[in-house]
């Protein structure tokens, strides 16, 4: 009995070897890959191109309809530094790099807004070490923020910051650092950036439920409805209308992030890349989806095709009109005959 | 705090059914209401969008290019000054502005070609997935087509949505029929909690014609003599029928041997939404609840995300675990926001009626099952 059980171990050895062989392949080969493509980026000529291509594509849709708010749900910075055999975080880095240049391309294109779910107050429950590193790197981010939307050789230059969230949940320096960041960039107009960090959507409404019950209560102001509810919520008039909605890394929920803002009229968009490889690319493509089908749409409420126009304009008289006329009226029909051959 | 949840519970029926909201809102024209995101409803729009159309409607961005530069000016003057370059250069580039405007019109008939090739390849994979995925009538199929799943959503949401009367499966009568049919596949399936969602609430003023259908459509799955016992409830006016009790049918017989078998085993509750269930409601919660302050029933500090949580689920129902959508593109028309929390959401893309792929396949993305058949 002990024979087969001794060419089990190995056999199952021999398995565990291979598959750590293939993995490591693929790594490898993948990891090679990465260079290879990194090579040909830096090569002047060709970063030239991609620039410039870039350049004309963000020009061109930008004079068709944008979306005035995109928000983001920043997913899959672990599984990229798990994929990639780096720290978890550098994943979150490699995510906060990605979400500074597509603000970049978002504020180019002509995007009034942008929001970004970029810590959950779930996100507590995480471990200790990695709710620190998020912090720091915040911290370390705001700053950058707010440096870049004073500079005004900056592409980012303008741009208003908001953190939005419970803010009870954070450090009393952290708050302080926030308000000053806050006031820096107060006055840009152009574009809103709203930073949601410690934010869930439930939190938000029952924020604005405990808000509204106050104001109701001070000035006796007797009537709430829905737009002044709405009003009063984190990211105030911009909470209506969020056109488009991206969420990566493949999940299909919302996992508590503006549903409020989301549940009407908004296109949700599911991506299944990880948030750090998420390009200029992926996002355009989406961008252009909307503009496409918004473009049409409005098209047909104004439902103005060349045809009905001239139709329109045609006076009456030209038109055929069915005039009502009796039966009795009408010429004779054919003479009726049966089959049958009866009188 | 449980006392107090039942004190506000009293003071929670009234605004629910105070007759003057309710005139408010029928004499609006309701399916008008509802703009859907312009994927969805471009796709929904039926004949309307002939390919002509769109390229039509596509080419039009260049016939109105006069309004669109002046607002944009208009806007960075009022914004911010020092940005008088820029416009400068908007006003030079009148050129290159038409430019870009025909790139673009370039851009939207090169993404429209190949979203039509995509609309024909989903329709492939939709004909052949509804080979492979036929209940046949049979709710034993069903079972068997669920059984091997790892697990499924106690509680499942579908929202559904009138089409035009001339289409097929169109008009109420159509939406009844959906309605049933996924309470059929639902039963089967052995799922004890659904909740049917439409923005009008059509399903809720029709409920004794729903009733019927459900039940004679449930005859048809398992035999006019096992007709599962079901519960249709509308949380908004908190109200609960049971089979067809108080419904006069043709066939008595039915009924008699209903009455025979366990009346307090439901094998499904189906509960009944639509829009006013959404935002209205929570703005509705917070006028009950800045009420009761006023008059020193409650203080602030007693608005917990627990009390809101369970007045919204007394009021609505509990959070569902999967969403349905049987639209072309994902489109939430308004579904309670408090509940969408966690709920996983699945459609299949240009996709436009109710077929039991669409339920079977997103009970397996529920489980988490890879196998994806016909691929």
């Amino acid at each position: 009995m002990k024979m087969p059980s001794i060419i089990q171990i190995q056999f199952v050895a021999l398995k565990r070897l291979l598959v750590e062989t293939k993995e490591q392949m693929c790594f490898a080969v993948k990891s090679i890959f990465q260079r290879v493509f990194a090579w040909v980026m830096s090569l002047s000529l060709f970063s030239w191109f991609y620039v410039n291509l870039q350049n004309i594509l963000i020009k061109a849709l930008r004079v068709g309809p944008v979306p005035e708010h995109v928000s983001f749900i920043m997913d899959g910075n672990r599984r990229y530094a798990k994929s990639r055999r780096l720290p978890v975080k550098k994943g979150h880095e490699a995510g906060g790099l990605t979400l500074l240049t597509l603000l970049y391309i978002c504020k180019r294109l002509g995007v009034k807004c942008v929001s970004a779910y970029a810590f959950s107050i779930e996100n507590f429950n995480r471990p200790k070490e990695e709710v620190d590193t998020l912090m720091n790197l915040f911290t370390v981010k705001l700053d950058e923020f707010a440096k870049r939307a004073k500079d005004y050789k900056d592409p980012l230059y303008g741009s208003k910051i908001r953190i939005v969230g419970d803010q009870s949940l954070l450090s009393p320096e952290m708050r302080k650092k926030i308000k000053k960041v806050e006031e820096i960039t107060q006055d840009g107009d152009d574009f809103t950036l709203f930073i949601c960090f410690p934010y869930t959507s439930r939190n938000d409404m029952l924020h604005t439920i405990r808000d509204s019950v106050e104001d109701h209560l001070e000035n006796k102001s007797p009537r709430i409805n829905i737009r002044k509810f709405t009003n009063k919520m984190y990211m105030g008039f911009h909470s209506n209308k969020c056109e488009l909605l991206i969420r990566t890394s493949g999940h299909r929920r919302l996992s508590d992030y503006m549903l409020w803002q989301v549940h009407e009229n908004a296109t949700i968009e599911f991506s299944d890349t990880l948030w750090p490889n998420f390009s200029f690319f992926a996002m355009y493509l989406m961008i252009l989806k909307w503009s496409f089908f918004s473009t049409i749409q409005k098209y047909n409420e104004k439902n103005h095709s060349l045809f009905e126009k001239i139709h329109e304009s045609v006076p009456s008289i030209f038109k055929k009109k069915k005039t009502a006329m009796s039966l009795y009226n009408f010429p004779n029909p054919p003479i009726s005959v049966s089959v049958t051959g009866d009188e | 705090m449980p006392t107090m949840i039942k004190k506000d519970d009293k003071a929670m029926e009234p605004p629910n059914e105070k007759p003057h909201r309710k005139i408010e809102r029928d004499d609006v024209p309701e399916s008008s209401n509802h703009i859907p995101p312009p994927e969805s409803g471009v796709l929904k729009g039926g004949k309307v969008n002939s390919k002509t159309r769109a390229l039509k409607a596509v080419t039009s961005i260049i016939a109105d290019a006069d309004e669109n530069p002046q607002k944009k000016v208009n806007n960075e003057t009022n914004g911010v000054q020092k940005q008088k370059t820029e416009d400068l250069s908007k006003r030079i580039g009148k050129f290159e502005y038409l430019f870009y405007k025909f790139l673009l019109v370039l851009l939207y008939i090169c993404f429209g070609s190949f979203r039509y090739g995509q609309y024909q390849y989903h329709k492939m994979k939709l004909r052949i997935f509804s080979i492979i995925y036929n209940h046949a009538y049979t709710p034993q199929l069903i079972r068997q087509d669920v059984i091997p799943l790892k697990k499924i959503p106690k509680r499942l949401a579908a929202i559904l949505e009138v089409k035009p009367v001339g289409d097929v499966g169109g008009g109420v009568t159509g939406l009844l029929n959906d309605a049933s049919e996924i309470v059929c596949w639902t039963v089967s399936a052995g799922i004890k909690h659904l909740m049917l969602y439409d923005y009008d609430g059509i399903l809720q003023r029709n409920v004794p014609e729903l009733r019927m259908e459900i039940h004679s459509n449930l005859a048809k799955y398992f035999g006019p003599a096992h007709v599962p016992n079901y519960a249709v409830k509308i949380p908004h006016s908190n109200k609960i029928f049971y089979n067809l009790d108080g419904i006069e049918t043709e066939t008595d017989v039915g009924n008699e041997i209903e009455a025979n078998q366990e009346k307090d085993k439901i094998a499904i509750e189906i509960s009944l939404l639509s829009n006013r269930d959404g935002r209205e409601t929570i703005v509705d919660l917070t006028k009950t609840m800045a009420e009761l302050c006023a008059v020193n029933e409650l203080s602030v500090s007693d608005i917990t995300m627990d009390l809101v949580d369970s007045e919204l689920k007394q009021l609505v129902g509990p959070e569902p675990d999967l969403l349905l959508y049987f639209g072309p593109s994902l489109d939430l028309q308004g579904f309670p926001p408090w509940h969408i929390r966690l709920t996983e959401f699945y459609w299949e893309k240009d996709n436009n009626e109710v077929i039991y792929s669409v339920f079977i396949r997103g009970l397996r993305q529920y489980a988490g099952c890879k196998v994806n058949v016909g691929k």
